[in-house]
């Protein structure tokens, strides 16, 4: 296997699964052949074309499901340093905060975490839906992941309940279970994340080869 | 219609082309303006099919990997037809479209 087809192959790896399977091949010989001879990598143009080619196919649910994902992840991470090391501020009930930090972050959390709880809704309306369309037993899985929203959020409320509890700077308690509950949550967002990826009917999953050959 | 979507219709008149064969006929009718990346190109192919402007004709093994061709239906021809005759107009208000592109668009056009 050369150099320029581990590199492709890599790039392709963009595209879900079911879309690869079906096209990954293909697409790899037209890559190689598209490509000069010699080449190890293939140009920047045609590296960007498969990146926004893979965002196309994965669809918009997806890529908002992502950043549900990582503002998530950062929140957590963010959340937990605060506790653990620093303490708290005074004031704000919902943010965890510490002395005198500079306002740009405070900011940036502020915005991040309203874009959280905005995205939350939609996205859980959007699993909904595509997994209504899939099987039956699939239902409970939705059941499980809302289940699992509404307990993350409620331990998340607890976690500032706490924090507020703390203030004057002493150091917050959050134990590591509630952690590990919140880390769950994520991984069932990121779970989500994948079915928002599936592809929306089964036509979908492979329209070409469906298509009748003359 | 985008140009890089005209461009792949127009080299599919001709007769059905796999993915790299389109790429260059695409370039060639553009006077090799278009260059189509791999990824833009299976994008278009995927939405296409979904319109029906383009079907799967031949299905082979080429070097160990599947190799299809693509074709132009019957209403990917007339939208081809009706933007060819889009573009030949403009030229003639003399707005909307860059001189290649109308020169492409004329020598496509049946009027």
């Amino acid at each position: 296997m050369s150099a320029l087809q581990r590199h492709c192959g890599w790039l392709l790896r963009a595209y879900p699964a079911w879309y690869r399977r079906d096209r990954a091949g293909e697409m790899l010989g037209t890559l190689l052949e598209a490509s000069p001879p010699g080449a190890r990598w293939p140009s920047f143009g045609e590296a960007r074309a498969l990146v926004i080619g893979a965002l196309r196919v994965r669809g918009r649910t997806w890529l908002l499901s992502m950043l549900w994902v990582v503002i998530g992840a950062g929140g957590a991470i963010y959340a937990t340093v605060t506790i653990t090391h620093i303490g708290y501020g005074e004031g704000f009930r919902w943010m965890f905060q510490w002395p005198e930090e500079p306002q740009v972050i405070i900011d940036v959390a502020v915005i991040a975490e309203v874009a959280w709880l905005l995205l939350s809704v939609p996205l859980l309306v959007a699993g909904f839906v595509r997994l209504r369309g899939w099987r039956r037993r699939n239902w409970l899985r939705v059941a499980g992941w809302a289940g699992s929203w509404v307990a993350g959020l409620a331990l998340m409320s607890q976690a500032a309940e706490r924090a507020a509890a703390g203030e004057g700077g002493t150091r917050g308690v959050l134990s590591v279970g509630e952690m590990a509950i919140c880390a769950a949550w994520l991984v069932l967002g990121g779970a989500m994340t994948w079915i928002l990826s599936s592809p929306q009917t089964q036509a979908d999953s492979s329209s070409a080869s469906k298509v009748a050959i003359r | 219609m985008r140009e890089p979507t005209y461009f792949i219709l127009a080299s599919l008149l001709d007769g059905p082309l796999h993915g790299y064969a389109i790429i260059q006929r695409a370039e060639h009718l553009s006077d090799g303006r278009v260059r189509l990346a791999t990824g833009t190109l299976y994008t278009a192919l995927d939405r296409l099919t979904a319109e029906g402007y383009v079907e799967l004709v031949r299905e082979e093994i080429v070097n160990g990997r599947v190799r299809r061709s693509y074709g132009l239906t019957p209403p990917g021809a007339g939208a081809l037809r009706a933007e060819a005759e889009r573009m030949a107009a403009s030229l003639v208000t003399g707005r909307g479209q860059s001189p290649k592109t109308v020169r492409s668009a004329r020598k496509l056009s049946p009027a």
